[in-house]
């Protein structure tokens, strides 16, 4: 029955992953949200998750964050098993993450919210240091750090999720649609940084609707559908995968003619959900 | 009405009116993290008044597991004020701990926290009748110390008298309005308070123990829910283990007049009403707490989003 598919580490892979998920059950609202699902993240990775709406990416990353019980698996991150472990104490192992729809702290400054990120931390001088790092990688935010959070654009507040996030230095940043409902040249902005972060060494799980920008950006994908990873591989393969092209990339011509593929096993056994 | 009346109400209303507020801001407290109404607060208020007597050194009466007892040493009165601040604070730890924290971790609908909290209230309420009895109690009278019972804020020929108690409640209150707006606003944990209070799930995402800074809510209010009941007891008297029920249904009045959850408003909601009381003719004293709810009610008719009308900020 189950769809669950071991995994694909590239074969030159010999640490441990950072974040190992393993028959992941959640169920949310009465139903099955989550079913089986299994994942890795090794570190320095940028893995995204894509898939239709509901189809549980979020689930996916508020299971992580322990903001949702599971019903069945583990999530081990760092050799460690989290499963059973509070939000915030997922933080200070060092998992943020960016929450879908930014949840700005609307009434506090914008300095304030980026104070708030590192709330796990002590060291004021490091955290100021931090905060210079991230006015550096975002000026604007800069310019408005005394502003209230909740009268910024959402560009905008997009950059402060991010950078709030990062400013309890995760291991592992776990981002939620950063690409919401913003313009495209503010969502081309957004990713620069995901790609600049990923080049600095931050390991990132991105889940996204816009499957063909998160591709471009990342290492590996996992396909989602109805609360099952249903394929995954390597960002660049799945970019040009038939069935991922014909579901979430408008089924138009790849845009460079490639042989066929050569690696069919590749996606054993995952035909026919569309 | 001749002025110096006039004036003389107008402090004693702002004495009341300062007690109003910081036992609103217990109320207020945990309603802007919790968005319920902890109806033990008033008894907790009626608690403090009670652990700052004991406290006192002054002994119980006839009634009661407590009768004729007193403890065998006497704290000075603002340390009495401090240590039976602290008690209520545990009470309000205790409370979370037993009616709130089991209902929240099953996901329970916010009214029934309600009528939980309700309970501990009727609960704590009859705990205080089986230990002291249903006497009134007043402050023993070396409280004040050396103090005159009365300042004279007129001159010698217009004499506008305020007792003492009433200037130590206004001056203790402030106090702790301003400790407390510091708190909230200046420090790590407040601005955490803050987090919490508009959105909990980021709030634990950022890394705040959500668990434990309610419970520093609970702390909290119970702490200004003691003061208030020491600072009432030591001007009129505790008027037995009910005596917090008819403040607790004006705490909520000023919350309510205030804008729930919102702390400015609670202070200035705590000295309208105050004052407004204190310009109640005598001969119509017997409705003194009439005025409350009939502030109240024109409130909710008019300005329904409070005193200083912060609209909802709407979550996009």
């Amino acid at each position: 029955m189950s769809v669950y598919e071991s995994p694909m580490v590239p074969a030159t892979e010999t640490t441990t992953p950072l974040l190992q998920i393993r028959d992941l059950s959640v169920n949310y609202g009465g139903i099955q949200a989550l079913q089986e699902i299994s994942l890795v993240i090794n570190a320095g990775e940028v893995v995204t998750l894509i898939g239709a709406n509901g189809a549980g990416k979020s689930t996916t990353l508020r299971t992580i964050s322990r903001l949702l019980h599971p019903r069945h698996g583990e999530i081990i991150y760092d050799n460690r098993d989290i499963t059973k472990l509070r939000p915030d104490e997922v933080v200070r192992l060092g998992i943020a993450q960016s929450a879908e729809g930014r949840r700005m702290l609307t009434r506090l400054s914008v300095m304030d919210n980026l104070l708030l990120g590192a709330y796990t931390r002590t060291n004021r001088a490091e955290i100021q240091a931090d905060i210079e790092q991230q006015f550096g990688r975002f000026p604007r935010l800069k310019e408005r750090s005394k502003q209230l959070a909740g009268t910024l654009s959402g560009g905008e507040q997009q950059m402060l999720a991010i950078a709030r996030a990062l400013m309890s230095r995760p291991r592992l940043l776990l981002l939620d649609e950063p690409s919401l409902g913003l313009a495209p040249l503010i969502v081309r902005e957004i990713f620069a940084i995901i790609r600049e972060l990923h080049a600095s060494g931050v390991t990132i799980l991105l889940v996204e609707q816009n499957a063909q920008l998160a591709l471009q950006n990342a290492d590996r994908g996992y396909v989602m559908e109805a609360g099952r990873i249903t394929i995954n591989g390597l960002a660049a393969d799945l970019i040009n995968d038939d069935r991922v092209r014909k579901a979430y990339l408008g089924d138009v011509p790849p845009p460079v003619k490639l042989p066929p593929r050569a690696a069919p096993e590749e996606k054993n056994g995952l035909f026919g959900l569309r | 009405m001749n002025t110096t009346l006039i004036l003389q109400q107008f402090l004693n209303g702002l004495a009341i009116g300062s007690v109003y507020a910081i036992f609103a801001l217990g109320y207020t407290l945990v309603f802007s993290i919790l968005r319920v109404i902890n109806f033990a607060h008033g008894a907790i208020f009626t608690l403090g008044a009670y652990f700052t007597y004991m406290l006192l050194g002054a002994r119980f009466g006839f009634n009661g597991v407590f009768a004729n007892l007193a403890l065998p040493f006497s704290l000075p009165f603002p340390l009495a004020l401090l240590v039976g601040a602290l008690l209520s604070g545990l009470v309000g730890v205790v409370v979370e701990r037993l009616a709130f924290r089991p209902l929240r971790t099953r996901g329970a609908d916010p009214l029934l926290t309600l009528v939980s909290s309700l309970g501990v209230a009727v609960a704590l309420v009859n705990l205080i009748q089986y230990l002291v009895g249903a006497e009134i109690y007043t402050y023993p009278p070396r409280v004040l110390g050396s103090l005159p019972a009365a300042v004279n804020f007129g001159t010698s020929t217009l004499p506008v008298p305020v007792r003492t108690v009433q200037i130590i409640i206004f001056a203790v209150s402030m106090v702790i309005v301003v400790l407390l707006t510091y708190l909230i606003n200046g420090t790590k944990i407040g601005k955490a308070l803050q987090a919490v209070s508009e959105d909990a799930t980021t709030a634990s995402l950022l890394g705040i123990d959500t668990d434990r800074l309610i419970l520093f809510t609970f702390f909290l209010s119970g702490f200004l829910g003691g003061v208030a009941g020491t600072l009432v007891g030591l001007s009129v008297s505790i008027n037995g283990p009910y005596f917090g029920i008819s403040y607790g249904l004006k705490g909520l009045a000023v919350i309510v007049l205030g804008g729930l959850g919102d702390i400015p408003g609670a202070v200035l909601a705590g000295f309208l009403i105050g004052l407004v009381e204190s310009f109640v003719p005598a001969q119509y004293v017997a409705y003194k707490d009439a005025v409350a709810f009939a502030l109240l009610f024109a409130m909710l008719l008019f300005r329904p989003q409070g005193l200083l009308g912060r609209a909802v900020v709407q979550k996009v």
